[in-house]
């Protein structure tokens, strides 16, 4: 069926999310169907409404204090007027997204779990009458979306060897896809595919390779260190994004476990760090892209991936645009993985350059070692999981950025399963230089900055940007709300094209969302996660 | 990804109340705090039968000192306030109830029971294991939820117990509608209904020109719709329906 535009077609099929709408979800701004707003991930919506004549009266229109006493990283799903958005660890409220009323809640009771950074969930997915939600304890659910009744509950991994689901899911055709978390206990990590009917499993992809595997040389195979590939980690805990055209889904894939000590896997350690393309239906590798091989400094590629139709050197091409946590801003061709930029974001000390084939060219002493090891980016990068936006108003491509530096130290590695599985904790947040954050726009075809907004505290949360040329980020967080109470916590919104602030609100509680907008009864809303409260803003 | 652990790890210690007096306290608890739901013999009304040994919740004696302390997350298990010692007391007592299990004997054909199940319009209105409809309950795993005396009670006589979230709203709004569905939620400003025509619907009272709460069931009484042997059968499938047993 074809669709119209906007608020008739909503109304027309109330409740009823199809693989149709979700193909042109841009074309529905009213509403925001998955994670990232879209399959090509831009965090950008056409809504207009509020701009940068009238944002000074943008106002708080609803709050909605969770039970949970943990914080909130969810995006919130918007569809037709109920809006669907997780509370951690593992549960579902519906509520009514212009008052924030609850119409249901799902109350998931949990086994012990395992999480490496608190109990956390970044959201649903939606599809039909139905609402997809991942799990601590490793399970992928499907809920009514009228009722919140389960309607299946299947086991994606066994939680007791580490595993946890805590990114949303996406749906693609009949089929709903979800990651695992698990890369600070030694979990193999894979992406899988299920059934929305039936939950039943169409296919998995191991993210790191096993024997007869292609990729499975990258480890060792012989010695004592043989079987380290089967705690090798590589999770895929960030919600990934898919060409329709290519029929490809392309997800960032975690850190290799131990993270901090490297010893024990000699070899590239595929497919950790590295941007992946599957078929769709299949699940098979088309292509790959690791940023960052042999990785020592736990650097997920658990970034959004922003997929963009542009001109590259004179030519139309299928590109992405990505910032990975090393600190390195890269571009490559949609079709085949090609790279074909790479340039820092931030102060980096690990590598010279990425070479013309893509591969980073390390600089000698940027490994932790036994006493420890200055490096910048720090632990938790020079960026994270926060979502990045691009804008086709500004063409720029935005992203939350930390300069700073961590402490890096190796120590022994012992797998047992369940257990943590690191080799050492580095340090963050140094005394003598903590660094600091910034909201940046960068010319994406040639990765220079454009403008930066310099944030005091380094901010836990990604960007949005608007048809009005708004973008809304945030500063502060933490990851608990026990410590850094005094941590700043403004919610702000910047002139995408030249970076000025032109409103702002201390929400007082860890940031560590992603802003999204959505209309219900004509008002623009903008929506953003606060400590363990959904606020949503609109115009008076 | 990487920080700070948050520890999980549960208390657990031998329950030193494990003896006569102990279980004596905690058959006292059980009569005034648990057997409105759990029956005063604790095989089962509007909670399940707690006395066949079997906890889909966990049966460790840390899992039982859980899940009667701080009630079970998403169900209609309460938490309740007591003590440390008075809960340990309590766990005794929970434990006793299984050495003596009372097992109600169901005398229908459960598999009959799921075809009456669709015959008789049961799942037009329920959902069980995500098949059926959302105007009732989901019944996916009643049978752990309930004593299978109470279901059959429930299918002919519906309004002997009506939750609050199976009340049905009724408005006429001032342009005229109709609209009748579950209260789900409501406030000094608005009410938050299951509209049984589309979905999930919220009206302002400032739009009410008539509005009512039912409280009686919005399920059709079955007494004189199914025979002796139906209401076995149907009953047996109910009971049936049980919760996949908690990994420990
Ligand atoms: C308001 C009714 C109600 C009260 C009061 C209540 N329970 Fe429950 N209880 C339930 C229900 C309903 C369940 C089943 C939950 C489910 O699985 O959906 C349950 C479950 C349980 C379970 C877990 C059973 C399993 O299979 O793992 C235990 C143990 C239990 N109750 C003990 C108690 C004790 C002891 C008390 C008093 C201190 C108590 N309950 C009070 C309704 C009640
Ligand atoms: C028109 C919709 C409708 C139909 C048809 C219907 N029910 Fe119900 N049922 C309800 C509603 C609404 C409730 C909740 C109110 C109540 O407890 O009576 C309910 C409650 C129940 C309960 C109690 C659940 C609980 O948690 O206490 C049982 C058991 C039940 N129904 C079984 C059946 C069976 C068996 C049939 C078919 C023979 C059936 N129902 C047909 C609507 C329906």
């Amino acid at each position: 069926m074809r669709l119209a535009i906007g608020f008739l077609a909503a109304t027309a099929l109330f409740g009823q999310v199809t693989y149709e709408r979700l193909l042109k979800a841009p074309s529905e701004p009213n509403n925001w169907m998955t994670y990232s707003g879209s399959y090509q991930s831009w965090r950008y919506s056409s809504l207009d409404q509020i701009n940068r004549q009238n944002i000074g009266n943008l106002k708080v229109a609803w709050v909605q204090q969770m039970p949970t006493s943990h914080r909130i990283e969810a995006t919130p799903t918007v569809v037709d007027g109920i809006m669907y958005v997780t509370e951690p660890p593992s549960n579902v409220f519906a509520l009514d997204a212009a008052t924030g009323r609850p119409y249901w809640h799902y109350k998931r009771s949990l086994p012990a779990y395992n999480v490496c950074c608190d109990a956390v969930n970044r959201g649903v997915a939606v599809l039909g009458d139905r609402v997809f939600l991942g799990t601590v304890d490793a399970h992928l659910v499907a809920l009514n979306a009228k009722t919140g009744a389960v309607l299946w509950d299947v086991e994606v991994a066994d939680r007791k060897t580490g595993y946890s689901v805590t990114g949303a899911p996406l749906v693609v055709k009949d089929m709903v896809i979800t990651g695992v978390a698990g890369g600070e206990y030694g979990v193999r990590g894979f992406l899988d595919a299920y059934d929305i009917k039936t939950g039943k499993r169409r296919w998995r992809f191991n993210t790191v390779p096993g024997p007869g595997e292609k990729g499975h040389e990258t480890w060792p195979t012989t010695g004592p260190n043989a079987n380290s590939w089967k705690q090798g980690g590589g999770p895929t805990w960030v919600t990934g994004s898919f060409d329709p055209e290519l029929n490809l889904l392309i997800w960032g894939v975690g850190n290799p476990s131990p993270d901090w000590n490297a010893d024990v896997r000699e070899g590239d350690n595929l497919y950790t760090d590295s941007a992946i393309a599957l078929d769709v239906d299949t699940g098979q590798l088309k292509w790959h892209y690791q940023f960052v091989p042999h990785d020592a400094n736990d650097w997920d590629a658990v970034q959004v991936p922003v997929l963009v139709d542009s001109d590259w050197q004179g030519k139309p091409r299928k590109l992405i645009y990505w910032a990975h946590r090393g600190g390195f801003y890269y571009v490559l061709d949609r079709q085949t993985g090609e790279f074909l930029l790479g340039k820092p974001f931030a102060k980096q000390t690990w590598a010279k350059e990425i070479d013309a084939k893509g591969r980073p060219v390390r600089l000698p002493n940027t490994a932790p070692t036994v006493e420890g090891n200055v490096i910048w980016p720090g632990v938790q990068g020079a960026t994270n999981w926060y979502s990045p936006s691009y804008n086709p108003l500004t063409s720029l491509f935005y992203l939350t950025a930390w300069e700073n530096k961590g402490w890096y130290l190796k120590g022994e590695p012992k797998y047992t399963p369940g257990n943590r599985y690191v080799g050492s904790v580095p340090d963050i947040d140094m005394a003598d230089d903590p660094g600091y954050g910034a909201i940046r726009a960068l010319n994406p075809k040639t990765g220079e900055l454009v403008w930066e907004h310099k944030t005091q505290t380094k901010p836990w949360s990604g960007v949005m940007t608007t048809g009005s040329k708004l973008l809304f980020g945030a500063s502060g967080g933490w990851l608990n709300r026990s410590s850094r109470e005094d941590s700043e916590a403004y919610f702000f919104a910047l002139d995408a094209e030249n970076g000025k602030e032109l409103w702002r609100i201390n929400l007082g509680g860890t940031m560590a969302s992603n802003p999204m907008t959505y209309m219900v009864n004509g008002k623009q809303m903008v929506t953003m996660a606060a400590g363990s409260a959904v606020f949503t803003f609109a115009l008076p | 990804m990487f920080l700070v652990a948050a520890g999980c790890a549960f208390g657990q210690a031998v329950n030193t109340q494990a003896t006569p007096a102990g279980r004596a306290a905690g058959e006292k608890i059980f009569r005034s705090h648990c057997a409105s739901c759990h029956g005063v013999s604790g095989a089962g009304g509007t909670g399940p039968n707690l006395t066949t040994g079997v906890f889909y919740h966990g049966s460790t004696d840390a899992d039982l000192y859980r899940n009667i302390s701080q009630g079970i997350e998403g169900t209609a298990m309460p938490d309740q306030f007591f003590n440390g010692v008075q809960i340990w007391q309590i766990v005794a007592y929970v434990r006793w109830l299984s050495a003596t299990p009372v097992r109600p004997k169901l005398v229908g054909n459960a598999a009959h029971g799921a075809e009456l199940f669709r015959q008789k319009g049961c799942s037009d209105c329920h959902l069980v294991r995500g098949e059926g409809g959302v105007r009732g309950p989901d019944l996916s795993v009643i049978g752990s939820q309930r004593a299978p005396a109470y279901l059959r009670e429930s299918i002919v006589e519906p309004g002997a117990h009506v939750a609050p979230e199976f009340w049905v709203a009724k408005v006429i709004t001032k342009d005229g509608k109709n609209h009748s569905g579950f209260l789900l939620n409501q406030d000094s400003y608005a009410i938050q209904m299951l509209d049984f025509a589309d979905g999930l619907r919220m009206i302002q009272r400032a739009d009410f020109k008539d509005f009512g709460i039912d409280r009686g069931s919005a399920m059709p009484s079955y007494r004189d719709k199914l025979s002796a042997a139906e209401l076995d059968d149907l009953t047996a499938f109910l009971a049936s329906l049980e919760r996949p047993r908690e990994k420990n």
